[in-house]
């Protein structure tokens, strides 16, 4: 192929060529079956510049987040061993405590939204122009600061409402017992994306458990599916409801 | 491949395209566990898996980026296969020893094992694309890199500090180096499907 083929693979491409061109082009294509291969080449090496350069930014980001994601995984996984070492300590500590209480207290046997309330922490990508917002929520939310965290919220749900920035809302509006709201929130979420649907399961069984409806409580923890990556919580609160 | 059925694990290949946090997460807490125990039951450690691991959802998403990845086995199996055998490839390189690469074919189900060497396929097409992309001159590389990031031919004139129409035709005779190389190159053309 020489150069003129190039140019006008290019042309056609960009939908530059007056309607007798065209036709000519097309002419060639089926005609002659060099160029028809060159043509495809040409065509596979701009969807190749594409992928490589269209999502540049996109790639960054990801890479960006991505490592956040696995360094978090895998210092948590280290302090969760260190801990565990101590375990023993606390242990201890804790069954001297739990006797004293029983001894001095009128001991509940109920487990209390508390022992089970562990919001993870939000880690927003950054998303353009609302992303001063939702790098305030991501702050306010972490800090436990959840009042203020609200109002951002819905602030940037009016503009880009995905399902990572609602479920965050939704626990903030959780931790400030506004569980009306809460509740719509999560029912929203667990009928969308597969990927929130245990999420937000064990979410609006929180929900009753802080208001103290442990029945509703076991019913939504029993429809949450094993495959939940922390089910080991929701394991652990059956038990202490049964 | 486009009348097999589509595993409900493709969500996890849409969120790797979407760059979502909660599906990267869910992914560490699933499926990663196996591959860090896998590469130390193999002569590695924590730190080199950890660089397998991000390798791997790299190139997922890259190749769901291109949307030429359907999930048509569960994720957990697909992966896993995708980072053993990285591993396995990477200890080759270190050791001059032979690995074998005991792929334990009964274990795993077989569409596992095809999507697996179609994404090292896509992989390998996109490293040979890399490689001719840096033997361009300069200039050709630093035009293209600006058409495609953007899109504008004539901001890219502009930039560039020369006119539309040069730009234009030296888009096109860039493309068309690269065109050549391409079906010069015998591993590309098998690769090329």
């Amino acid at each position: 192929m020489n150069e003129e083929h190039y140019i006008l693979f290019d042309q056609y491409l960009q939908n530059e060529m007056t309607v007798g061109e065209r036709k000519k082009f097309e002419k060639q294509l089926a005609e002659d079956s060099e160029f028809a291969s060159a043509f495809e080449t040409f065509k596979t090496v701009n969807l190749q510049l594409e992928t490589k350069f269209g999502y540049e930014e996109e790639r960054e980001a990801f890479r960006k987040n991505l490592k956040r994601v696995s360094d978090t995984h895998f210092s948590k996984e280290r302090k969760t061993k260190v801990v565990s070492l101590k375990a023993w300590y606390y242990a201890v500590a804790a069954s001297v405590a739990i006797l004293i209480g029983l001894f001095f207290f009128n001991y509940e046997g109920n487990p209390v939204f508390e022992d089970f309330n562990n919001p993870e922490q939000a880690q927003f990508t950054e998303r353009g122009e609302e992303s001063v917002t939702l790098k305030q929520a991501e702050i306010a939310f972490n800090a436990k600061k959840y009042k203020e965290a609200i109002p951002l919220f819905e602030e940037i749900l009016k503009v880009n409402k995905t399902p990572e920035i609602q479920y965050f809302y939704g626990v903030a509006l959780l931790e400030e017992s506004q569980f009306n709201k809460a509740e719509a929130i999560f029912n929203e979420l667990k009928s969308g994306t597969p990927v929130y649907k245990d999420k937000a399961l064990w979410n609006l069984a929180l929900i009753k458990l802080k208001q103290k409806d442990y029945k509703s409580c076991k019913e939504i923890l029993q429809t949450i599916s094993q495959d939940y990556e922390n089910y080991d919580d929701v394991q652990e609160l059956l038990n202490e409801l049964d | 491949m486009g009348q097999s059925k589509i595993h409900p694990d493709q969500m996890y290949i849409e969120g790797l395209a979407a760059n979502d946090s909660a599906v990267i997460q869910s992914i560490y807490k699933k499926f990663v566990p196996k591959v860090v125990s896998y590469v130390m039951d193999n002569s590695g450690d924590k730190d080199r898996a950890q660089d397998v691991v991000q390798e791997i959802l790299i190139l997922l998403f890259n190749q769901a980026k291109a949307n030429k990845l359907e999930l048509t086995c569960p994720f957990d199996a697909y992966f896993f296969l995708l980072c053993k055998r990285k591993w396995l490839n990477e200890l080759k390189k270190i050791s001059n020893k032979g690995v074998t690469i005991n792929e334990d074919a009964a274990s795993i189900n077989e569409s596992a094992h095809e999507l697996a060497d179609q994404t090292e396929e896509f992989e390998e097409k996109q490293q040979l694309f890399d490689a001719m992309f840096h033997k361009l001159g300069d200039k050709c590389q630093e035009l293209l890199k600006l058409s495609f990031t953007i899109k504008s031919m004539e901001e890219v004139a502009e930039k560039l500090n020369v006119t539309y129409g040069y730009v234009r035709k030296k888009k096109s005779l860039c493309i068309g180096q690269l065109t050549e190389w391409i079906q010069e190159n015998k591993n590309f053309k098998s690769l090329k499907k």
